[in-house]
């Protein structure tokens, strides 16, 4: 066993969020450490004095946890080993759970003696734009380039095992979305709720409360604390609110719908597996309500980086969440009134404030005498300019600062700290709605960008409106929750709006400062860090004003700037400011970049959800499936439609199986599953001419009982789909189509239907689920028919070609075709699905004293091909035309109303003689087969590059003439029978072929028509 | 003893109903039994039983036109369901369903019933003088009935479907809301019983990935798919 590293050294005992009584055992970088329920890695790593969690992306610089949420730049860790690691984790928000297993991302060989420091040439050979510049050329570099970057970069592992963890999605409808459950967000959902409308309120936290977490102020008289509890007691009683803790609100899309990631199972650690991981929200709400509050906003001054410079509301944090001091000796160093309270906040731990160092001069106000009254040392007009320190601070220089912030103008000092809590003031989080494509606009009165407006219907209350009292967040939380509720139909009671008493100082304006000054200009200085995940310093920042660049969106590609996985949360707006101050412009003329989902990295399992493995993509099964599989069937997808691709026996290869189910409907029967083939039934007085309009050929004539085939073209005179279709009665036809393009026929036929012929009166619905259909064909399939087929003469005088039947079959009803694919005798057997099975199995029964053979699409195809039948999509490619295909036959032009498409067949070149032609290839070299697609030339001699006159479309060994045959198009193909063509192939052979007829088998027709 | 239409009664006829195979399935939440002695649904917080094999008739008519909505009315002896999203249904001896007329467009309906489809087909071919389309589906599809613990369906048809059933009314005896919608990748027509219960009308090709599906998505709480209620 690994022997606890250290104590918990840090944690003071405190009235803290965290459960003393039940300790946590964890791991970090391979050292075991203790924590308590209710710590995150970030608090118990603070607790345990860690000081040193991960190194610098470029310059390999020690780094300590700076923040306490989603902000984190440093403590990027990877959690657990194998098929469940995580990669990229901000350790202020893993939570502690027994046996957790951390390591940082970024380092090696480790964070404390990290070799890549040792080169002091390092960062000069990383300057901004060192990626575009360095590794752009070569291109195929890169690949070189990118492993050794992120080795030493560390950007964390993917797992490479499969997932075993589960994800879902739920989708949920609400009337009011708030995202934050701090006070304000809280305080709207509970009103909106008690006007009835349904309300989620989510928040990105293990606990409900946001800021009042952390707050030792009173509302109302009573600890903030229990003010949240009894809120949340409020919200827990009332059905119409879903309350979601754990769960990110991290993209925020059109028409309300905001996707929230639920994490379930992480904080329990192993003993949660088999439940769901993650679940992704995908929330639709009538009014979104933002309540996400704001980030504190660093104070970038040299050295600001090294591991004990923290944000002054994290240290508050700490101590009051987490009963962690992450520190002894607290510096101070503050724009504003509000970090005050951490000075305050730290004095009360017992713990040494060595002084309060404020930019402002000539100060006063309620929390400045707040702070004296302690005791604690406030040096007004000053600044630090610089943390000293290796692996921790030990000192920080202080000097006195101009008015205006950005000069020194006196002596430099140096305070002995091993902590120092910075602010400069705080940006309302507004990327939810940025993501709806609000411009956010600086407001300089609170120093920092609010949400502009936004074409969704959003509300923002409170600190991420900028309104950063506690008296006035909650009044407008409470005000928001009702005139959303309101907005979309709720009535407010005459309640009056609540009030609420606050223990609150008065806070006076901040001072804005981006950039410290240092005794040393900006390029001297020693590092200021701007963003510290991408070792964006403010001097790479000027190197990029001084190379030209201007607008902040090449500035953020040029240096990196927030780009890291924290998005620049901490660096964005102080990386803007810098900017500004160095172009002399304003903020609001230099404008933001633009925040984007997802707010914090999201999973992709949670992306994927279900829609794995089997559910990822529905399989469409007929209902005699079963009795395929039952008997050995392989099966070929077409379309979603798991079709039988061949029936092998026993050690049979395809090329056997294909060959023996080949001659057995050749010279005995066989048996197929066309029931994927689509069915679409036509109603009404004007069906026959709606069929006439859409096909090329009319139906205006075909008489009951009959069938006729059909082509359909689109607009361009392109063939679209093809199929029979039957007269089933007075004004009802029967459409087939291909299996493929039945939802699309149906979509056409609805198109000119509705939009452009609602004059017609004509209905028509998908039948294609209704019916089974079975396919017997060959010689002997009239025999075995006739065994369990009752009330109808199968004789070919009183059942000609191409006309249907209604019979019984094996004693249900029925509808039997005679039309034929193969170009054998075949009987096309529709019966509702229920029986199809039952229909089946009484034909293979029937049909055993024949041998009946049931075949799979491999042997259709080769049959149909045999015959010189095309298959839409396989022999054209939507740039035939029927002429092209030879089925000029099928073109009927003297239609009184015209065609879909016939207006492009009379195009000049659609005219053209030397178009594509669909015709038969035999090659010279009986055996050799040419490989589908092909590309077929007239002369083999010619240079490269060839001129390529057509393509081999079908191509397959007939079992029927013993030798392979093929189909193609070829440029003027019909004038060019016996010709030969060529087909070169990647290895320098060139297959020769002749031009045939494309119908191979049975030209005049006799075998179907007997 | 099996109704349908167009079919001659048989002793030796083999039905088979599109989740056939699937009957008598189930998928448990681990954590709740691991007996695998347990009766089906005993465990089950959510049941999910395909019904009888029905007639399934869809009709497309006119809305406006008199001759088709009052021989509806008459020939059915329930009226035509003119608002959109809603369903009737006459319920018959032993609770159980008789008929149901469902809503699927503005000119669309769904017909469901015990009588013989032939016989009804015919019937309301003569008797409707009017442009109407009567199509029997009955081998198309399949109605499942969703039974079980409210909050476990509720979860349950949030990961199938993005449609909102949280708005819908209560249904009653006569009547309740449909509604056409997704259902994981595949479709569905669900709408609410006067029991609390839900039907879901699923396509008879996609049947097997719906039964997967629902068995995946009620993993948590114990499902059972189970075959008609016997008669």
């Amino acid at each position: 066993m690994i022997p606890t590293h250290r104590a918990q050294i840090n944690r003071i005992t405190a009235d803290a969020r965290i459960d003393t009584s039940r300790a946590i055992n964890f791991f970090f970088n391979g050292k075991r450490y203790q924590g308590y329920l209710g710590d995150t890695l970030a608090s118990a790593l603070l607790a345990n004095g860690v000081n040193v969690v991960g190194r610098s992306f470029k310059y390999s610089r020690p780094r300590g946890i700076v923040s306490h949420g989603a902000e984190e730049p440093n403590a990027i860790v990877q959690i657990n080993t194998g098929k469940l690691t995580i990669p990229n984790l901000k350790a202020t928000q893993v939570e502690l759970y027994e046996g957790l297993k951390a390591n940082s991302v970024n380092g090696w060989p480790n964070v404390e003696f990290d070799l890549m420091s040792i080169f002091g040439w390092f960062r000069r050979m990383m300057p901004p734009g060192f990626y575009y510049k360095t590794f752009m050329s070569p291109a195929k570099f890169w690949m070189v380039y990118e492993r050794f970057i992120r080795k030493a970069a560390g950007l964390g592992r993917s797992p490479m095992q499969f997932d075993p963890d589960s994800y879902d999605k739920l989708n949920q409808h609400t009337d009011i979305l708030v995202v934050g459950a701090g006070p304000s967000g809280m305080l709207a959902a509970r009103e909106a709720a008690r006007t009835g409308a349904r309300v989620i309120i989510v928040d990105e936290q293990n606990e409900f409360g946001g800021s009042l977490l952390a707050s030792t102020q009173t509302i109302d008289g009573i600890k903030a604390s229990s003010w949240v509890k009894n809120l949340m007691a409020e919200l827990t009683k009332n059905k119409n609110v879903l309350m979601l803790p754990r769960s990110t609100a991290f993209g925020f899309y059109d028409h309300n719908f905001v996707a929230v990631i639920e994490r379930r199972t992480d904080h329990l650690g192993d003993s949660a597996s088999g439940l769901c991981r993650e679940r992704i929200h995908r929330v639709r709400a009538k009014q979104v309500i933002l309540a996400t509050g704001a980030l504190e906003r660093p104070l970038v001054f040299a050295h600001n980086d090294i591991p004990g410079v923290m944000l002054a509301s994290s240290v508050s944090n700490y101590l009051i969440r987490y009963g962690v001091a992450p520190g002894n000796r607290l510096l101070l160093f503050t724009t504003n009134d509000n970090a005050y309270q951490t000075a305050i906040d730290w004095y009360q731990s017992g713990r040494e404030v060595v002084a309060i160092v404020d930019s402002r001069r000539n100060l006063s106000g309620a929390m400045y005498e707040a702070a004296r009254k302690l005791g604690i040392e406030v040096k007004s007009g000053h600044a630090v300019i610089e943390a000293e320190g290796g692996k921790r601070v030990c000192s920080a220089r202080v000097a006195s600062l101009s008015r205006q912030g950005n000069k020194i103008d006196g002596l430099v000092e140096k305070l002995d700290c091993d902590l120092i809590a910075c602010s400069g003031g705080w940006s309302p989080t507004i990327h939810l709605s940025s993501h709806t494509g609000s411009k956010p606009v600086w407001n300089e009165s609170i120093s920092g960008f609010v949400s502009g407006s936004s074409r969704e219907d959003l509300l923002l209350v409170g600190a991420c409106n900028g309104e950063y009292s506690l008296t006035g967040c909650l009044a407008n939380g409470a005000e928001i929750g009702c005139r959303a509720a309101e907005s979309i139909g709720y009535q407010i009671s005459a309640i009056e709006t609540p009030r609420f008493q606050v223990d609150e100082l008065e806070e006076l304006p901040q001072q804005t400062i981006f950039l410290v000054p240092h005794d040393k200009g900006i390029s001297r200085a020693p590092s200021s860090f701007v963003d510290m995940q991408l070792d964006v310093t403010a001097d790479s920042i000027e190197i990029a004003v001084r190379e030209g660049f201007e607008s902040i969106e090449h500035i953020k590609r040029y240096t990196a700037l927030g780009f890291g996985t924290d998005q620049g949360k901490l660096s964005n707006v102080n990386g803007i400011g810098i900017l500004a101050q160095m172009l002399g412009k304003s903020i609001s003329e230099i404008g933001t970049t633009v925040f984007r989902p997802a707010y914090t990295p999201t999973t992709f399992g949670a992306i994927a959800g279900r829609d794995v493995g089997a559910l990822f993509d529905p399989e469409r099964l007929t209902a005699i499936h079963r009795w395929h599989e039952e008997n050995g069937a392989k099966f070929e997808d077409v379309g979603q439609w798991k079709r039988p691709w061949f029936y092998p026996r026993a050690s049979e290869s395809m090329e056997e199986a294909v060959h023996r189910e080949c001659i057995a409907v050749r010279n005995g029967v066989g048996i197929l599953d066309a029931s994927t083939l689509g069915k679409i039934d036509i109603k009404g007085p004007d069906a026959a001419e709606f069929l006439s309009r859409v096909y090329t050929n009319s139906f205006l004539t075909l008489a009951r009982g009959k069938c006729r085939y059909g082509v359909m073209l689109k607009e361009d005179g392109m063939i679209f789909d093809d199929g029979v279709c039957a007269c089933l009665g007075p004004n009802h036809y029967l459409m087939f189509t291909t299996t493929g393009g039945a939802a699309q026929v149906l979509a056409w036929l609805e198109l000119w239907r509705q939009t452009e012929w609602p004059e017609l009166r004509v209905y028509c619905t998908s039948v294609t689920d209704h019916w089974g259909t079975v396919t017997l064909s060959g010689p002997d399939s009239r025999r075995v028919l006739e065994a369990v087929c009752a009330g109808i003469d199968l004789d070919n005088d009183s059942f000609p070609f191409m006309e249907w039947r209604d019979a019984i079959i094996a004693g249900v009803d029925a509808r039997i075709f005679r039309i034929s694919f193969t170009g054998e005798l075949s009987f096309e057997i529709n019966m509702p699905a229920h029986h199809a099975r039952h229909i089946w199995e009484a034909l293979m029964d029937s049909g055993e004293p024949y041998d009946i053979t049931p075949y799979g699409t491999e042997t259709m195809h080769v049959l149909r091909a045999e015959k010189g039948f095309m298959i839409v999509g396989q022999d054209t490619d939507g740039s035939m035309t029927p002429y092209d295909m030879g089925l000029g036959w099928v073109v009927n032009k003297s239609k009184e109303f015209s065609f879909l498409g016939k207006r492009s067949l009379d195009r000049s070149h659609m005219l053209r003689k030397d178009r594509k032609q669909f015709i038969g290839l035999k090659t010279i070299e009986g055996s050799k087969m040419l490989p589908e697609g092909g590309q077929l030339i007239f002369d083999p001699e010619e240079q490269i590059p060839m001129s390529m006159q057509g393509h081999v479309t079908s191509s397959y060994y007939s079992p029927s003439f013993g030798h392979p045959i093929a189909l193609g198009v070829i440029k003027g193909g019909f004038s060019r029978m016996g010709q030969i063509v060529y087909c070169p192939q990647p290895n320098g052979e060139i297959i020769s072929a002749e031009i045939v007829n494309s119908v191979f088998y049975d030209g005049d027709g006799a075998r179907q028509n007997v | 003893m099996m109704v349908m239409g167009r079919v001659k009664m048989c002793n030796d006829i083999k039905t088979e109903s599109p989740l056939a195979y699937f009957h008598d399935t189930a998928s448990r939440n681990s954590s709740v039994s691991t007996d695998k002695n347990a009766s089906l649904g005993a465990d089950s917080r959510v049941v999910a039983r395909e019904q009888y094999i029905c007639s399934h008739l869809n009709l497309r008519g006119d809305a406006q036109d008199p001759v088709f909505v009052e021989g509806i009315s008459k020939i059915l002896g329930m009226s035509l369901p003119i608002k959109p999203g809603h369903y009737h249904c006459v319920i018959g001896e032993n609770s159980l369903m008789k008929q149901s007329l469902y809503w699927l467009g503005p000119d669309e309906w769904l017909l469901i019933s015990r009588q013989l489809a032939e016989g009804l087909c015919t019937n309301l071919r003569e008797t409707l003088d009017a442009h109407i389309s009567i199509t029997d589906v009955s081998g198309g599809q399949t109605l499942v009935n969703l039974s079980g613990d409210n909050e476990a369906i509720q979860i349950v048809l949030k990961k199938s479907s993005v449609y909102d059933f949280g708005v819908w009314e209560s249904a009653s005896e006569s009547g309740g809301r449909c509604a056409q919608t997704t259902f994981g990748k595949t479709s569905a027509l669900v709408s609410n019983k006067s029991n609390g219960s839900y039907d879901l009308l699923v396509r008879r090709s996609f049947a097997d990935y719906f039964a997967l599906w629902l068995l995946d998505a009620g993993r948590e709480f114990g499902i059972s798919i189970l075959g008609p209620h016997p008669e």
